[in-house]
């Protein structure tokens, strides 16, 4: 059994998968872990691998699809993009973020 | 909305699994093989690019392990992993697995059925709406010993006026109808009912409409009486006819107007019954004629009274309101018999109300106690069956601690492993309790025909329903708990350090750890003591029962019902043609002798009178029965003096009567009864004979003082009468004759039903046979199964000491001492477990008592013979393990070591 990691790590990697999807529209496994690396500056060391298990977990709540495709170097990969519920939730998703990462702030200045 | 598409997702992937697994290699090997070609672009070696593409990825492993988890249900998985491997297990050891399942299905099967016939008499309640509002009336008197459920009709209707605690009351009473048929009357199960009867049950008719107060009024309608009859009656008797409101039915030889049809699922207010035809209670002159309770008003105590509770009075404040009420009633009942009324209030007349919910029927008080004794010995075999696995299992778990050590010490958690375990135990509860369950119901069914033997009209619902469903899954949990977490517990308690010390066989550290096996082992042996102590007692007073002195010879005597009370014939001619028909069937081939009389021995009913002689002071009861001339001859009741009864002993020719010989002794003590004259309200009966004692309406009681009136002179004009006749060889040919002889001769009345005396006895003792027959199969299948589960925990611990034996074989032992020894560890459990057992058995065989006859509770011999068998039992389970013992070969048991 796998250990649960804090879900408020769950929810960003969530999170910034379903942006990085919206914005660069369907996208491989590999292609979307290189975005959040890029995106985040290389400031957040990520493990390649933990996004599949994330993957899945979307594709079970039907916020995003999958499909095999075919690479830009002629590859075989899965592409992943948004349905049209993942759409929807994107928008409240990174509202309730911002509402925590705002009370995170809130008691990380108060307490200094 | 969420959590179900995730569950479902999740449910789904469990059917493609190894597709899942094989696309997502597909995706993560594609994952690489990106990384690695960006990788190179950026310079690196073909080996670089590929090590930093799987370093930046993190372990694939760990990636594959916690997508499978999110992807699958894990618990539901590995079930479904426990179960396959609890089946190999089973698989690998077929004759354990088959005993295991076997045993229990014997164990939980019979509990289910007894359940089922508890449920089915006490504990369903009637389908009818909001039956828990029923409320059965009844009243005690400090002169009988129970409550009385039975009322008068002039009582009942003061009850029926209690609408400040009843929406409704209702008086009903079963009664045996003549229905007109095309060939003749037809015997048919009916029930009088009041006017507010359907209503106080709550049911809508199928078709037509209800019986109503307005049809229950003397003397029926305009039309003559109406009649509801059930679903199956207008199937059997109408073919389902669309039009059948409005026809006409004759019974007991009155029109009745058929008025509306119960469906199929209501069956009256009493859960034995099962009414067909439904009469206003008014039609109780007509259906009993010539008899009359309504005529005999507050004497005649005929029917059951149940009422529907109004919304928001409670049980307890209708007990009490009725309770306040009884002496009002009872004076308004029967204004200005004072001496009447006083009798009453001497003895504390009160009324009183009970739950009513399950209907009423008199099986139940009488069935009560047997059904709770013989579901104990049931549960105690389920019990003991459960115990025997438990043992079985840890004698068999013994054989694999290395194992669960070993998986142990590699990380495994101990729940893990005792899920494992406690799967196999479940997966037998599973399969023992689905084969227990699929006999059941026919078990149930004959228990209940064994049952109600003398009940001829009596069915018992003992189908399957939600309760016993819910008795059947926990009974099926405990025993799952039962056979499996001791054995689970234990098996996994030690680690593999103390294993792998212990791999030397050497027992002495093994001794201590054995006694929990045994003790399981002995509490199985007193339990088998105890259901062999209650089978010995129950048997033997069953087979005293039937050795006893009846007074008569049942065998070759058959006996059926004449009525003869709907047809033409009366008095004196009624006389001649019992005399004739008597005579037409002397004269069949086969029949040796023929009589009648009102009550037979053990048929159920009992009549006392009250004499007097001029001799004797005070009043003595006598039981009674009227009975034809050649009766005592047809019976073999012996002649002591005077002379048999004649069919000329009429009315004229003075009151006539047979004293048997305890009568004659208490009556008339030192003196010769015949000749002298006793006294029946003011009547003076010649004493003509005396006869031999015979039990009367018990086989349990010894013969009461008796006497016998002449048929001939009963002032009843229309008497119904046995028929009695001894033959000889098979009774088959003389029932077909007596019926054509009837039919022939009396085309009027319904065929009689035949029965044999020695069935009738049966009947009478029906739940003492019940109660024997079970408590011997169970204590035969408790003997079975702890002799297997001696003979499998010895066979498994012998060969775990054969390294032991062997060395002690080298040392020097004899084969003697080897079989001793192997003995020793059975011996040392049966008579442990027999002690206990006797002890249980002295205290708890105190519940036997009253259903014992001729023989104590506490009977030394049963006790003896008893803790005998067990010994002989465990013995016979020790010899094989002995043998083989013995037969060890020294070197051959080191060598393996």
């Amino acid at each position: 059994m796998g250990e649960d990691r804090p879900d408020v790590l769950q929810g960003t990697l969530d999170l910034m998968v379903l942006k990085t999807l919206e914005t660069m529209g369907p996208q491989h496994g590999y292609g979307i872990a290189r975005r959040i690396e890029q995106v985040s500056g290389d400031s957040l060391r990520l493990n390649q691998g933990t996004i599949y298990p994330a993957l899945l977990r979307l594709q079970q709540r039907g916020w995003i699809k999958s499909e095999w495709g075919v690479s830009e170097s002629n590859r075989r990969a899965k592409y992943y993009s948004l349905s049209r519920i993942g759409r929807k939730r994107i928008e409240q998703e990174a509202r309730n973020w911002e509402r925590i990462a705002a009370t995170m702030a809130r008691f990380l200045t108060a307490s200094s | 909305m969420d959590p179900i598409r995730i569950l479902f997702s999740r449910i789904a992937a469990l059917f493609r699994r190894s597709n899942l697994d094989a696309e997502l290699d597909d995706e993560l090997r594609a994952h690489i093989e990106l990384a690695a070609e960006e990788n190179r672009k950026r310079g690196l070696s073909v080996e670089e690019a590929r090590t930093a593409a799987l370093r930046e990825f993190g372990g694939v492993t760990q990636a594959k392990e916690s997508y499978r988890v999110q992807s699958g249900v894990p618990i539901l998985e590995q079930g479904l992993r426990d179960i396959r491997f609890a089946f190999r297990q089973l698989r690998k050891s077929p004759g354990f697995a088959l005993t295991a399942i076997l045993t229990l299905a014997l164990g939980l099967g019979a509990n289910t059925a007894i359940f089922s016939l508890i449920n089915g008499l006490l504990l369903r309640p009637l389908p009818v709406p909001h039956a828990d509002e029923l409320t059965m009336i009844r009243f005690t008197r400090t002169d009988y010993a129970n409550p009385v459920y039975g009322f008068s009709a002039p009582m009942f209707r003061l009850l029926e006026k209690r609408n400040d605690l009843f929406t409704s009351v209702a008086g009903f009473s079963r009664s045996m109808m003549q229905v007109r048929s095309s060939s003749g009357n037809v015997r048919v199960s009916g029930a009088m009912v009041s006017g507010e009867f359907f209503e106080t049950l709550g049911v809508q008719p199928l078709m037509g409409r209800l019986l109503t107060p307005q049809d229950d009024r003397k003397g029926g309608t305009s039309t003559g009486f109406a009649v509801v009859i059930s679903e199956g009656f207008w199937q059997s008797w109408f073919n389902r006819a669309p039009d059948v409101l409005g026809r006409r039915l004759t019974i007991a030889n009155a029109p009745f107007t058929v008025v509306g049809v119960m469906p199929r699922s209501f069956i009256g207010a009493d859960p034995t019954q099962r009414p067909e035809i439904y009469v206003p209670l008014w039609a109780e002159p007509v259906i009993h004629a010539p008899y009359n309770n309504m005529a005999a008003g507050f004497h005649a105590w005929w029917m059951l009274v149940i009422a529907r509770r109004k919304p928001g009075i409670t049980l307890e404040q209708a007990n009490v309101a009725l309770r306040a009420a009884s002496n009002p009633i009872l004076e308004e009942t029967i204004p200005g018999d004072a001496t009447t009324i006083k009798k009453f209030r001497d003895r504390h007349f009160q009324l009183g109300a009970t739950p009513g919910s399950q209907g009423y029927s008199d099986l139940q008080f009488r069935f009560l106690e047997p059904l709770v004794i013989v579901f104990s010995l049931c549960a105690a075999m389920l019990l003991l069956a459960c115990l025997n696995l438990a043992s079985l299992l840890m004698a068999r778990s013994a054989a694999r601690e290395r194992e669960l050590a070993t998986r142990l010490a590699m990380g495994a958690t101990r729940r893990r492993l005792i899920q494992q375990l406690m799967m196999e135990s479940l997966l037998i509860a599973v399969l023992g309790t689905a084969a227990g369950m699929m006999a059941a119901p026919a078990v149930s069914r004959t228990l209940a025909a064994l049952l109600m033997g003398r009940e001829h009209n009596a069915s018992l619902d003992t189908s399957l329903d939600l309760r016993v469903f819910a008795f059947v899954s926990v009974s099926a949990i405990v025993a799952c708990v039962l056979i499996g977490l001791i054995p689970a517990l234990r098996a996994t308690a030690k680690n593999l350090n103390e294993q792998i010390k212990s791999r030397s066989h050497a027992t002495s550290a093994g001794e201590r750890k054995r006694v929990l096996p045994r003790v399981v082992m002995g509490l199985e042996v007193a339990l088998a003591l105890l259901l062999v102590v209650g089978a010995g007692l129950l048997a033997t007073s069953l087979v005293r029962l039937y050795r006893t002195g009846l007074g008569f010879d049942p065998k070759g005597v058959v006996n059926f019902g004449l009525d003869m009370n709907k047809q033409g014939v009366e008095g004196d001619a009624l006389m001649r043609w019992y005399e004739s028909y008597g005579d037409s069937l002397g004269r069949v081939p086969g029949v040796l002798s023929v009589a009648f009389a009102s009550i037979t021995p053990m048929d159920g009913s009992d009549w006392t009178s009250t004499f007097k002689t001029p001799l004797s002071n005070g009043e003595h009861d006598l039981h009674m029965s009227q009975v034809s001339p050649r009766f005592f001859a047809t019976m073999r009741v012996p002649q002591m003096a005077g002379r048999d009864f004649r069919w000329e002993d009429s009315e004229a020719s003075g009151s006539k009567i047979i004293l048997n010989q305890s009568a004659a002794e208490l009556l008339f003590p030192g003196l010769n009864p015949v000749g002298q004259h006793i006294v029946k309200d003011r009547n003076s009966i010649e004493v003509i004979g005396v006869v031999g004692d015979i039990r009367y309406a018990t086989i349990r009681d010894t013969a009461p003082p008796g006497a016998y009136l002449p048929i001939t002179q009963d002032p009843e004009k229309k008497s119904s009468y046995w028929c009695v006749a001894r033959i000889a060889g098979s009774p088959g040919p003389v029932v077909s004759a007596a019926r054509l002889l009837a039919a022939k001769m009396a085309p009027e009345i319904p065929a009689p039903v035949m029965t044999t005396m020695s069935a009738q006895l049966d009947d009478s003792i029906s739940s003492e046979r019940m109660m024997a027959m079970l408590a011997v199969f169970f204590a035969a299948c408790a003997l079975l199964v702890t002799a297997i589960g001696l003979y499998g925990t010895l066979a498994y611990a012998t060969a775990r000491r054969t390294g032991e034996i062997g060395i002690r074989m080298a040392l020097g032992a004899r084969r003697a001492q080897v079989v001793a020894l192997v003995f020793r560890e059975n011996a040392w459990i049966a008579a442990c477990g027999s002690l206990l057992g006797l002890a249980i058995a002295l205290f708890s065989a105190r519940a036997l008592a009253s259903f014992l006859y001729g023989i104590s509770a506490n009977d030394p011999w049963v006790m003896v013979e008893s803790v005998a068998i067990l010994a002989l039992i465990a013995s016979a389970a020790s010899i094989i393990p002995a043998i083989r013992a013995a037969r060890v070969e020294p070197m051959t048991a080191l060598r393996t070591e």
